[in-house]
C-alpha cells in the first residue's frame, strides 16, 4: 500500500500545488485537527475514566471523576490478594485476579501455538500437494467455518461431560479440554489465509531443496515456515486475541472461580457490583488490557495490509 | 531460526516423529485400558482403528503425504466441530427440551411413579430408614393398623420375622441385621428417599417424612399392548401424540420423552405465535443492529480517514495511534467497562453530562447503547481500512477530475467513493456477518436485556445468537434445545449466504491473503 503511494507521488509532479510547501498551513488544516482531537477524545473516553478510577482511593463508580480525587495504588495491591472486600457489605468476594490472568495466558498461548502449527501444516498440504479431494476439502473448511461455533456449545458440553466421566484429564473444568476445543477450530479460515501466503512463496525454493535431498517435512520446517514467519505471527496473534476474548465456551467448560479466564472472572466480579467494586475492576482491566493492546498495536499493520491488499486486488 | 528448525528435521526429525508416534500409541493403549475397565467396547474399537490408521499414514513410504500434514487438524475438527454440528442438526428435528429429555421407557416409569396418589383411607406405616448387611438402603416399616413389621426394598415388601425388631414409643429403634440411619445420615440420603418406592402390587409405599410412610395407589395404568395410559377413575385414554407425550384431549402427562418431530421446530417459528413473535422481533433487531453498526462505523471511519489523510499534516501518526485504541483493547474489557460507564445510577456518562438517561434499563435506550458501543468498537477498523484504500487510489484520477472542473464533493461522490467501495465492499459484508453474530457485544453489555415481562426468554436487545443461547442454556425458564438448534441452522444459512456474497464479489480467498 505505502509503496504504491510513494511511487505515485514521485512519478506525478505536483503541478497544481505550490512546489516548495512541505507542510500545509494550520489555516487550511485547523478543522482537520478539530475533528481529529474530538475523535481522539471519544476514543479515549472510557480508557481515561478507567485509568482515573484505577488510581482513585474511592472504590465506587460514583466516585469516578476526570482525575483521581485521592491518588492511590491500593486498587492494584488489592489484585494481588485472592479476595477483595466489598466496602459496603464488608463481605469477601472471591477474585483471584492473578489466577485468571495466568489461566488466560496459558490457554491463549498454547492455543495460539497449536493453531499456527495445525493450520500451517494443513495449508502446506493444500498449497504444495495435488491430491484427490483437495478442492472439496478447502470448500468444506470454508462451509464448516460459517456454522456459528458458539451454538454447538450444548453438544460440545455433552461430549466433554461424557468423555470426562471416563477421562477426567480432559473433562469439565480442565484447561486441556478447553484448549482442544479451541484447536478444533484451528483449521478453517486460518488455513485459507496461510495457504494464500504459502502460494506466494516461490516453488523454485522447494525444488532446489528437494534436489539437495530434502524431504517434504524438511522443506516444510526448513524452507516454507521460516519464510512465512510474518503470516504465522499474524495468525498466532489473531488466535491469541480470539481466545483472550472468548466467553461462551469457556463459561460452559470452566466452573470453579480459580480456573476462570479473565472474561469469565471479570464479568462475574463486576456484574452485580458496578456500584461498589469499580476501583479494583478498573485496575484489573487496565492491567489486563496493556499486554494485548501493545501486541496488537505492534502487529496491526500486518493485519491491515493483509486485509486491504486482498480487497484491493479483487 | 531457520537453522534451528532444520536441525530438527533430518535424522533428528525422524526421531521426533517416532517419539511422537510412540507417545500417541502409548496414550491410546492407556485409554483402551481405561475404557476396558468400564466395558466400553465400541469406543475401544474406534480408538484402535483410529490409532492404527494414524500409524499407517505416518509410517507409509508413499501415497499418504498430504494426509501426514492434514491429520492433526482434521482429528480435532472432527471431534469438536463436525460431531457437534451433526448433533445440533440432529437435535433440530427433535423435541429435546426440559420435560423431554428421557427415553420413552424411562418416561413411562416416571409417569407410573408420579401417578401414585394416597387413597381415600390410606394404609400408613411407621418407618425407619436403614441399611442392610450389604449397605443397601431399605425401609423398616410397621403397619399402623395391624402392627405387623416389614422390610421394604425397591423389589417389594417382605415381612420381618417377629422378635427381630424392637419398637418403642411408636418408633422402630433397632432391627437385627440392619443399621438404622439417624440425623445427618438421613439428610445425606434425602435425594434417594424422595424417589424411593416400595412396590406392593400395582400400589407403592413411599416415605412421607423421616419416620412415616404411606401406601399410594396408582391413578394411571399403562397398557403395554396398546401403548397407552388409562386413567383408572374414568377410563380416559392418554395416547402417544407423536410429540413425545401421552395426551388426552390435548392435556399431556409429564414427563415426556425425546423423540423426532420432523420439521415441527421450523414450522413453529412460522405458525406458533408464541414462538413467532419473539423470533421476528429478535430477527429484525439483529439486522438493524448489524446494519446500523456497519453503516455508522463505516461512515464515521471514512469521514475520519478523509479528514486526517492530508499529506504532510502534523500529528497524523499520533491521531492514528490513538484512534486505533478501541480496536486494540480486548473487546470483552471494553464492553464490561462501557456497561459500567452507562450504568444509570452510578454511570460516569450520566454524571459527566448531567443527564439522566436509562441507558441499559429502557428497551429503546438499551438498543441505542448497543449500537453506540459496537460502533465505538468498529470505527477504528473502518478508519484504518479506509485510510489504506484512500492512499491506494492513484492521485492522477482525482487530479484529472479536478482539472475537468469537478468540485470536491463531486470528486468524492463520482471518483473516490466508487473506487473505495470496490476495496472496502467485501469488508463491509464481513463486518456485517461478524456483528450479526456478535454475541459478546450483546451479552457482556446488556445480557440481552431489558426483558419484557411475560414474553419468554427474548430481551429487547437479544440478537439471534444470544436469543438461541438463552433458549438452549441460560434462560432459567427451561431449556429448549430443539428450537435452539433449529434457529442455529437458520443463522448458519444466513451467515453462509452473507459470506458467499462477500467472497463472490472479490474472490478474496482465492488469491489473498
Amino acid at each position: 500500500m505505502t509503496t504504491i503511494d510513494v511511487t505515485v507521488s514521485a512519478a506525478v509532479p505536483k503541478v497544481l500545488e505550490a512546489p516548495a510547501k512541505k507542510r500545509p498551513k494550520l489555516a487550511e488544516t485547523w478543522w482537520r485537527h478539530v475533528v481529529g482531537i474530538i475523535a481522539c477524545l471519544v476514543a479515549l473516553f472510557p480508557v481515561w475514566f478507567v485509568a482515573s478510577a484505577a488510581f482513585n482511593a474511592d472504590q465506587s463508580v460514583s466516585g469516578t471523576s476526570y482525575l483521581p480525587t485521592r491518588f492511590t495504588l491500593h486498587n492494584f495491591g488489592n489484585l494481588l490478594h485472592n479476595t477483595i472486600i466489598d466496602p459496603s457489605s464488608r463481605s469477601k468476594i472471591d477474585a483471584p485476579f492473578l489466577h485468571w490472568f495466568g489461566n488466560t495466558l496459558i490457554i491463549a498461548v498454547i492455543t495460539a501455538i497449536g493453531t499456527v502449527l495445525i493450520s500451517a501444516m494443513a495449508a502446506y498440504a493444500f498449497s504444495r500437494f495435488r491430491f484427490r479431494g483437495r478442492r472439496m476439502g478447502m470448500l468444506a473448511l470454508l462451509l464448516v467455518q460459517m456454522f456459528p461455533a458458539l451454538l454447538t456449545v450444548v453438544a460440545i458440553y455433552l461430549i466433554i461431560l461424557n468423555v470426562g466421566s471416563i477421562f477426567p484429564q480432559i473433562g469439565l473444568n480442565t484447561y486441556l479440554a478447553l484448549i482442544l476445543i479451541y484447536l478444533g477450530g484451528a483449521m478453517g479460515v486460518n488455513t485459507w489465509l496461510m495457504k494464500g501466503f504459502f502460494d506466494t512463496i516461490p516453488r523454485e525454493l522447494d525444488e532446489s531443496a528437494r534436489v539437495d535431498g530434502a524431504t517434504p517435512a524438511q522443506i516444510f520446517w526448513g524452507v516454507v515456515l521460516p519464510l512465512a514467519l510474518p503470516v504465522l505471527a499474524v495468525i498466532g496473534l489473531w488466535s491469541f486475541i480470539f481466545t483472550l476474548n472468548e466467553f461462551v465456551l469457556a463459561s460452559a467448560i470452566l466452573d470453579t472461580t480459580s480456573h476462570f479466564t479473565l472474561p469469565l472472572g471479570m464479568q462475574g466480579f463486576i456484574q452485580n457490583n458496578y456500584g461498589q467494586l469499580w476501583g479494583p475492576f478498573a485496575a484489573g482491566a487496565l492491567l489486563a488490557a496493556i499486554p494485548a493492546t501493545l501486541l496488537f498495536a505492534w502487529l496491526q499493520r500486518f493485519i491491515v495490509s493483509g486485509l486491504s491488499q486482498g480487497a484491493v486486488k479483487g | 531460526m531457520p537453522r534451528l528448525i532444520s536441525a530438527f528435521s533430518g535424522t533428528a526429525g525422524f526421531v521426533v516423529k517416532i517419539v511422537l508416534l510412540s507417545l500417541m500409541n502409548a496414550l491410546a493403549v492407556w485409554a483402551a485400558y481405561v475404557l476396558a475397565t468400564r466395558h466400553h467396547w465400541t469406543a475401544i474399537a474406534v480408538l484402535a482403528v483410529a490409532a492404527g490408521l494414524i500409524d499407517f499414514l505416518y509410517l507409509a513410504r508413499r501415497g499418504t503425504l498430504p494426509a501426514k500434514f492434514l491429520i492433526p487438524g482434521t482429528v480435532l475438527l472432527a471431534a469438536f466441530v463436525l460431531i457437534p454440528i451433526g448433533y445440533t442438526i440432529d437435535v433440530a428435528f427433535t423435541n429435546y427440551s426440559t420435560g423431554h429429555v428421557l427415553t420413552k421407557t424411562q418416561a413411562i416409569q416416571q409417569i407410573e411413579i408420579t401417578s401414585l396418589q394416597p387413597a381415600a383411607n390410606p394404609i400408613t406405616y411407621t418407618m425407619a430408614v436403614a441399611r442392610d448387611g450389604s449397605g443397601k438402603l431399605v425401609l423398616l416399616l410397621q403397619n399402623d393398623a395391624t402392627k405387623k413389621l416389614y422390610v421394604g426394598t425397591p423389589k417389594g415388601l417382605k415381612p420381618l420375622s417377629p422378635g427381630t425388631a424392637t419398637v418403642s414409643g411408636g418408633q422402630i429403634v433397632s432391627a437385627t441385621g440392619y443399621t438404622l440411619l439417624h440425623g445427618i445420615q438421613l439428610f445425606d440420603v434425602d435425594q434417594q428417599l424422595q424417589s424411593y418406592v416400595v412396590p406392593v402390587g400395582a400400589a407403592g409405599i413411599r416415605p412421607q417424612s423421616s419416620s412415616t410412610a404411606v401406601e399410594l395407589t396408582p391413578t394411571l395404568r399403562y397398557d403395554a399392548k396398546r401403548g397407552v395410559f388409562i386413567r383408572i377413575s374414568d377410563g380416559a385414554v392418554f395416547k402417544d401424540d407423536g410429540n413425545g407425550e401421552f395426551a388426552f384431549q390435548g392435556a399431556p402427562l409429564l414427563p415426556g420423552w425425546k423423540t423426532y418431530v420432523g420439521t415441527k421446530n421450523f414450522s413453529s417459528i412460522i405458525h406458533d405465535p408464541t414462538v413467532r413473535q419473539p423470533f421476528l422481533r429478535v430477527f429484525v433487531w439483529t439486522f438493524v443492529f448489524a446494519g446500523a453498526t456497519v453503516f455508522f462505523s463505516f461512515a464515521i471511519g471514512l469521514f475520519l480517514a478523509i479528514t486526517l489523510d492530508k499529506r504532510g499534516m502534523r500529528f497524523q501518526k499520533l491521531y492514528r495511534s490513538i484512534l486505533i485504541i478501541p480496536w486494540a483493547v480486548p473487546g470483552f474489557l471494553s464492553l464490561l467497562v462501557w456497561a459500567g460507564l452507562l450504568n444509570d445510577q452510578f454511570g460516569v456518562v450520566n454524571r459527566i453530562f448531567h443527564i439522566n438517561v436509562p441507558w441499559l434499563f429502557d428497551a429503546n435506550w438499551a438498543r441505542v447503547s448497543c449500537i453506540l458501543v459496537s460502533t465505538w468498537l468498529t470505527v477504528p477498523f473502518f478508519f484504518v481500512v479506509s485510510m489504506g484504500a484512500l492512499q491506494s487510489i492513484p492521485e492522477e484520477l482525482t487530479e484529472a477530475a479536478r482539472v475537468d472542473g469537478g468540485g470536491p464533493f463531486q470528486i468524492f461522490r463520482r471518483v473516490t467513493l466508487p473506487l473505495l467501495l470496490v476495496a472496502v465492499g467485501p469488508l463491509l459484508i464481513t463486518s456485517f456477518a461478524f456483528n450479526f453474530n456478535n454475541f459478546n457485544n450483546i451479552y457482556l453489555l446488556t445480557r440481552g436485556g431489558p426483558t419484557f415481562t411475560g414474553s419468554g426468554v427474548a430481551g429487547a436487545t437479544d440478537i439471534l445468537i444470544s436469543y438461541t443461547y438463552k433458549l438452549a442454556i441460560a434462560s432459567g425458564l427451561g431449556n429448549d434445545y430443539g428450537l435452539a438448534a433449529a434457529i442455529t441452522i437458520i443463522i448458519f444459512l444466513i451467515t453462509a449466504a452473507l459470506s458467499t456474497a462477500g467472497f463472490a464479489r472479490t474472490r478474496v480467498l482465492e488469491e489473498v491473503v
